[in-house]
């Protein structure tokens, strides 16, 4: 059995309970990651990654809801240029979003640290797909 | 060159009569008894001929010379008795080859040994008849240029402020009389709420001069309230100071009003569209939103083995379920406001429908402790659609109390306002509040939900604004975060 590479840590913020549920047990049936973080918001996350004690913990993929209350994803994603700088890890967001508005689209087109912008719900092939290149990224 | 008069020497006569055809004139003399005719030198110079190089004739002069329209004109002048002190008269003669001039011509009578005696000098005055042409032209070009713009102007001079107003102010001011009227007096013409703005224009451009473009609303004369342009234009003197204001005024209601109405049915296509665009982001987010976690949770169903995820997941399609039978719900709730909009309005008493929902979450109230306060005696009742005034002062009372301050009572106070022809409606509270630089335009959104409580769902206050909209009120908030929110809404 080929090693199993360096345990991928995800984290999901989207405030639809049912649909981080659906994405924790479908990226743990197909076997692509054990180790989920689900925030309800943008506010939760940022306080997560600025916290020192989870510098060893730090998620290597975001997947990113737009429309959440406190802190949308817009708002996230503007603290985390902030901060991304001094995080010593490279994270991956993937903006996962039901919109189908063009507007929005473009908007997350212009931050160069959005790696895509996924429809909800999600196509499995495609996640298998991110999941394979971000264990290729952790090996070199 | 001949006179019949007997008074000069011939050598003297000779001497005038070569003035006389050096000066730019031409002196003619009829004999109505002999009926000879007589023209000097400059007579034919001035038409452009060389002297007698045409036949110096009656038939000559009124078939060739003299413009046919004129001949009644020379022909009054010469049978006019009082001759003598007649004006001259002014007729157009053929000149050899720039066509026909404009004459002056005096007219003499005299009576001799050889009979009467008619005779005139002739000078050109083409070019001022031309000029005045023009100029008369020009008035009546400006005149009708002035009318068609209902435009006047005026003039305040600023060492007197004294106000001087053309005729086509009068006409503006709808005055009979063109009685001096001083600035004070002009600016009282204008509706009490531009009064202040004209007279700090003027006051600008006397002191700082700043000219001025604004549309006011003016009140004439005979009670008419129409729109108007100011304008006013400072003009200076060696020192920069100014010395004269110069400006108009004009007439532009008709364009004013036309644009105002343009205004108001863009704003409420605006408003149509808004709501229409929120509609459309509501089937396209929200419903998509629960179809796809509808078709994720059937296909992760498929997917595991385990009893107790399929127990898991059934209980989430069963919630999101019900969450699709609420949307739909607001949805047909939202189609509902458009189609009760017809439904008709009757007198209703804000005091009997506020005190019924009262009762009807009286254990909302109770469970809260809330104290609720009213004053409906400056305007307590409306012709308003019963249904619609129910629904927001029950979405506005049930907002409240969501979102009170947990540290405190919550105080709620409601009342009713009248001024000018509108009914405002007033709801303050003392609960957590709102912070509107960030939520600002989203607050009566749909879906829009800015604070952690499990009970929203982001509809009461898109439904509020929409039924307040629709019959053409507006809605508006003031919030400071932990202190409060008030709504104040213009309900006609």
């Amino acid at each position: 059995m080929i090693i199993a590479a360096p345990s991928v840590n995800t984290c999901i913020i989207d405030n639809n309970q049912i649909y981080a549920y659906g994405l924790k047990k479908l990226l743990s049936i197909k076997d692509l990651c054990k180790q989920v973080t689900h925030f309800n918001n943008g506010s939760e996350a940022i306080a997560h990654l600025k916290d020192p004690g989870n510098t060893q913990n730090l998620p290597d993929i975001i997947f990113l809801d737009i429309i959440m209350p406190i802190m949308d994803g817009w708002e996230f994603m503007k603290e985390f240029e902030e901060i991304k700088s001094q995080l010593g890890k490279k994270i991956s967001v993937y903006i996962l979003s039901s919109s189908i508005d063009l507007h929005d689209i473009d908007r997350a087109k212009n931050i160069p640290s959005i790696s895509d912008y996924i429809f909800k719900p999600v196509d499995v092939k495609q996640l298998q797909e991110i999941f394979k290149n971000l264990q290729g990224i952790a090996r070199q | 060159m001949s006179f019949s008069e007997d008074r000069f020497s011939d050598d003297s006569r000779l001497h005038l009569a070569q003035i006389i055809d050096n000066i730019n004139a031409g002196i003619w003399e009829y004999n109505i008894n002999t009926r000879v005719i007589k023209w000097s030198a400059g007579f034919y110079s001035i038409l452009g001929y060389e002297a007698n190089e045409i036949e110096c004739s009656n038939h000559i002069f009124f078939d060739h010379l003299l413009y046919h329209q004129d001949k009644a004109v020379f022909l009054n002048a010469l049978n006019d008795q009082s001759a003598n002190s007649a004006k001259p008269i002014q007729i157009r003669l053929l000149t050899k080859s720039s066509g026909y001039h404009w004459f002056e011509s005096t007219i003499k009578k005299q009576y001799d040994k050889n009979g009467q005696i008619i005779y005139g000098s002739i000078i050109n005055i083409n070019q001022y008849k031309q000029a005045e042409l023009k100029a008369t032209r020009n008035d009546q070009h400006y005149g009708d240029t002035i009318r068609i713009a209902k435009l006047g102007s005026w003039e305040i001079d600023a060492a007197t402020l004294n106000l001087t107003l053309s005729k086509q102010i009068y006409d503006i001011f709808e005055l009979q009389t063109e009685i001096k009227l001083s600035i004070e007096e002009g600016v009282s013409f204008f509706e009490p709420p531009y009064r202040s703005v004209i007279q700090n224009a003027i006051n600008n451009a006397l002191e700082f001069c700043q000219p001025y473009d604004l549309e006011l609303l003016f009140r004439t004369a005979k009670n008419h309230v129409i729109w108007v342009r100011a304008k006013g234009v400072p003009i200076i003197n060696e020192y920069g100071k100014c010395v004269t204001i110069r400006g108009i005024l004009q007439d532009i209601d008709s364009n004013k009003r036309k644009g105002l109405s343009l205004e108001s049915s863009l704003n409420l296509l605006t408003d149509q569209n808004r709501r229409l665009q929120n509609f459309a982001y509501i089937v396209s987010h929200n419903l998509r939103s629960h179809t796809g976690n509808l078709q994720f949770m059937v296909n992760l169903y498929e997917e595991t083995e385990l009893a107790e995820d399929r127990t898991e997941i059934f209980s989430h399609i069963k919630s999101i379920s019900s969450s699709l039978n609420a949307t739909i719900e607001h949805l047909n709730e939202i189609v509902k406001i458009q189609t009760e909009i017809t439904n008709e309005r009757s007198i209703i008493s804000f005091e009997a429908i506020f005190n019924n929902i009262q009762l009807a979450i009286k254990s909302n109230i109770e469970a809260f402790n809330a104290r609720i306060e009213y004053d409906f005696s400056q305007c307590p009742q409306i012709s308003y659609i019963p249904a619609y005034m129910e629904s927001i002062l029950q979405n506005l009372l049930t907002n409240a109390l969501k979102y009170s301050h947990p540290d405190r009572q919550p105080h709620i106070i409601c009342h009713t306002m009248k001024e000018r022809n509108h009914i405002y409606l007033i709801f303050e509270d003392n609960g957590i509040g709102i912070d509107l630089e960030r939520y600002g335009d989203k607050v009566f959104g749909m879906y829009k939900t800015f604070h952690q409580n499990p009970d929203a769902k982001g509809i009461g206050l898109f439904i509020t604004r929409n039924q307040i909209e629709a019959l053409g009120g507006t809605i508006k908030i003031e919030s400071t975060v932990n202190i409060g929110t008030k709504f104040t809404i213009k309900l006609v």
